[in-house]
């Protein structure tokens, strides 16, 4: 019994020694595992930046895994990351970026110029067309200075290198992919980022781990894991049951839920994805959207605040123009105020006293709930319009062919510049214009000539002006959403990067 | 036998065929992929670029011969929307599907087939009324609603079991009880039916004149007779479970073939629909035969008819 007693107590103190004499974890060292429920389905495709498709969607990886010359940051929509600085020649002609030294991908490789290089050439995702058609030459200076020569000033360069408009700044490990070749790269992505990936199941999740040599810092969270859970509720169920720390996109009742309990916390995103109707018919006189005066009652009529309430639990910041405030060159426009009295006004001084039916409001699918919020406001006020439901690709086929009829409750979310959304939606070439304006075509013409930075930046904000001017469109908001967060994280780099609807930078990210 | 067997194959080839160019025709009448892999914004070149990529710029005629020529050597071509072979995709996540419809199988035919005997020996008693109510709630009853109704109590509330996934014995619980419910009670009501028609016939009356017990009556002469249609329905049920468990596997965010085929028309990406339809129907194909070869094996005037 007593050799027992005494073999026990030995045991205790043998246990305890070792523990005072273990290394206590060092207070920089990545400590924990951060789930995510997240609302797509996550696909191997978006491993590799060079096959961007334009979408942000991507990027929920990519600033983990990866990282780039020049990408949005905390600190701006164009912060140096894996470049130092960069300048531009006087004839807009050479764009020179001093590289960062000693950043090292996940294999221990030293990134250099070779690899801004290789990552730019190999580049075949959005915007790759037209990057080649402008960049004559990238020349290596030195292992950390790269050059890229234009044909022609392009004053957008930094607008679709430096941005997530694509990804070709976006650096991969050129021996590495030349080694294992382009499917060995997806089934194993190397980056700069501040994750490597552990292991991944497509469509299912995948496991990152710190990478602690990263440049910027070392993360403070040692693993990530990304599970695919495309229903809301059973998001929430995650998190109320502890399961996750981050379930994305908690929107409508789900975001209500979240709020009335008290272990988790109802988080906003950043983004740049603005909402506005677009009214179909108004370059033909018969129609009534030709007219100011009804585009212009359809801005009164709209509550943006209740609807901003409604869709996203207020987290999407109401505006007046369809380019984010965010984007260089934009004209920041706050939205005419909700005036019913004064929308049906409008509506009677243009011939409508009774209103008028403006046949269907098509929304980009699945907002169908938000499309029925703006029919109800214009219904009240004599724009009468039904919903029409369309499958995803048929409505993006019928809007790319300019088929839509009646109201679009469209949206545009990619990245760029005031240039790129101005380009898109509103020049009579623009992929989803409905506009036909010549004066704006020949503003744009002569910005697009323009090589004085200030003369350009006026020559932009004219043509904003006239839109709004002209209500040719009746911006809603900019689209941010409500995210739930487990109060056990004391960082979830949620809304951290203005831009951003994903956590971000991930290093910051972090458990309490 | 032999030739029964020959002549359901040879109808089977042709079944696979109707499939591959139905499949083949339909998925590309819904739309073009390139529109939604390319940014809203993409220029026409970015969408060319897309398409010539992933050799849909070729005449449908070439993409058949391709996809057909392909999957008789095992290839199904590259995921549009995950860029990995749809093949792999498919055997990574049969596993699942199969532990899922398996488990569900399993509680439906037990419970199915239970209270479908006990409503069937005690028509019109107790035992059959609670019957017809589980059938009334299995039919009745949205799986994506008794998913998350399952996920709140048992989950959330009573923190027995966890939300969502695929792991331990625990993730699977949830979603093969809410995947089993329309199946159990279908289940149910054709055991009880099919049980009714042959207690009253000629030959159990006979039977039970002949002063045999009621179980060995039950169990030998009506039970394996009222049978027939169940094997039928539960090897087509089968198959459905396995291939189209769409909702349940949504909720639970189980990883199964039912997602992947979910996913694959929402993202248009071609060879992941073509794999699971055409890998599906062969399953459903093998299911009929193997219960056509089993009907004629359990009752030999189907194979002499034949």
């Amino acid at each position: 019994m007593r050799a027992n007693r005494r073999c026990f107590l030995g045991c205790v103190a043998l246990v305890l020694g070792l523990l005072l004499i273990a290394p206590a974890p060092s207070a920089g060292a990545p400590q924990g595992t951060v789930i995510y429920a997240v609302h797509i389905t996550i696909a191997p495709a978006w491993f590799d930046p060079a096959d961007n498709p334009g979408q942000i969607t991507p990027f929920i990886i990519q600033y983990a895994l990866h990282d780039a010359v020049i990408k949005p940051m905390p600190a701006g929509m164009m912060t140096p990351s894996l470049a130092e600085s960069w300048t531009a020649s006087k004839d807009g002609r050479v764009y020179e970026f001093v590289l960062r030294k000693n950043v090292v991908f996940h294999n221990g490789d030293l990134m250099t110029a070779e690899d801004v290089k290789f990552s730019f050439e190999r580049y075949r995702g959005a915007g790759a067309t037209l990057l080649k058609e402008k960049v004559e030459a990238v020349t290596i200076v030195d292992p950390h200075r790269v050059r890229f020569h234009l044909k022609e000033p392009w004053p957008d360069f930094m607008g679709f290198y430096g941005s997530p408009a694509t990804g070709a700044g976006w650096i991969v490990p050129k021996k590495y992919v030349e080694k294992v070749g382009e499917d060995g790269f997806k089934q194993a992505p190397v980056g700069a980022g501040p994750f490597k990936l552990v292991s991944m199941t497509p469509g299912v999740e995948i496991v990152l781990e710190a990478h602690e040599k990263y440049w910027r810092k070392t993360p403070k969270v040692k693993r990530i894991v990304m599970k695919t859970v495309t229903e809301g509720s059973t998001r929430l169920a995650m998190l109320k049951r502890g399961e996750a720390h981050i379930a994305y996109k908690t929107d409508g009742p789900l975001g209500e839920e979240v709020r009335k309990d008290p272990n988790l916390d109802l988080v906003f995103s950043g983004g740049i994805a603005t909402w506005w109707l677009q009214f179909g018919e108004l370059n033909d006189p018969k129609s009534p959207w030709h007219h100011h005066k009804v585009r212009l009652a359809a801005n009164y009529a709209l509550d943006r605040r209740a609807l901003s309430e409604a869709e996203t639990l207020g987290a999407s910041p109401l505006t007046g123009s369809i380019i984010p405030r965010e984007f260089e060159w934009a004209l920041p426009v706050d939205p005419l105020p909700y005036d019913p009295k004064k929308a049906k006004q409008l509506l009677a001084e243009a011939g409508y006293p009774s209103g008028f039916d403006a046949g269907t409001i098509t929304p980009i699918p699945p907002y169908y709930s938000f499309a029925e919020a703006v029919g109800g406001y214009l219904g009240a006020v004599g724009i009468k319009a039904k919903v029409q439901k369309m499958e995803r690709a048929v409505m993006f086929d019928k809007r790319r062919k300019r088929e839509l009829t009646g109201i679009c409750l469209c949206a545009n979310g990619g990245f760029g510049n005031a240039v790129t959304r101005i380009d898109a939606d509103i020049v009579s070439t623009g992929v989803h214009s409905v506009l036909k304006d010549a004066e704006i075509d020949k503003l744009f013409d002569e910005q697009s000539r323009e090589a004085d930075p200030k003369k350009r930046e006026a020559l932009l904000k004219r043509i904003q002006q006239r839109v709004v001017d002209r209500a040719y469109f009746a911006p809603i908001y900019q689209l941010q959403w409500p995210n739930g967060v487990s109060k056990a994280m004391k960082v979830s780099g949620m809304g951290l990067i203005p831009t951003f609807y994903y956590t971000g930078p991930f290093e910051e990210i972090e458990l309490r | 036998m032999t030739r029964f067997i020959l002549k359901r194959c040879g109808l089977a080839l042709v079944s696979l065929f109707i499939l591959s160019v139905t499949i083949f025709t339909l998925i590309r009448l819904t739309g073009d992929p390139a529109t939604l892999l390319a940014a809203p914004d993409a220029k026409e070149a970015d969408l060319d670029a897309i398409r010539v990529r992933f050799g849909l710029d070729r005449s449908w005629p070439v993409q058949y011969v391709r996809f057909v020529g392909g999957a008789l050597q095992g290839d199904f071509g590259t995921s549009l929307y995950y860029r990995i072979p749809a093949g792999t995709l498919y055997w990574q996540r049969l596993p699942a599907s199969l532990q899922l419809a398996a488990a569900a199988m399993t509680i439906s035919l037990v419970v199915g087939l239970s209270v479908g005997i006990l409503a069937a020996v005690n028509v019109g008693r107790w035992w059959d009324s609670a019957g017809k109510l589980i059938a009334l709630l299995g039919l009745s009853m949205p799986s994506f609603w008794l998913g998350l109704l399952l996920i709140y109590f048992f989950a959330v509330y009573l923190h027995w079991l966890p939300t969502s996934g695929r792991g331990t014995a625990a993730h699977l619980v949830m979603p093969a009880i809410a995947l089993s419910g329309y199946f159990t009670a279908a289940h149910m009501r054709l055991t009880r039916s099919s049980m009714l028609d042959v207690l009253g016939s000629e030959y159990v009356k006979l039977a039970r004149l002949k002063g045999l017990p009621e179980s060995w009556v039950l169990v030998k002469h009506a039970f394996k007779n009222a049978l027939i249609p169940v094997v039928t329905l539960a090897g087509i049920n089968l198959v459905l479970m396995i291939n189209v468990a769409v909702v349940v596997e949504t909720v639970f965010a189980w990883p199964g073939i039912g997602r992947l085929l979910f996913e694959g028309i929402e993202f248009r990406d071609f060879p992941v629909v073509q794999t699971v339809v055409l890998l599906g129907g062969v399953m459903v194909i093998v299911a009929n035969l193997t219960v056509d070869v089993l009907y004629a094996w359990i009752d030999p005037r189907i194979r002499l008819k034949s």
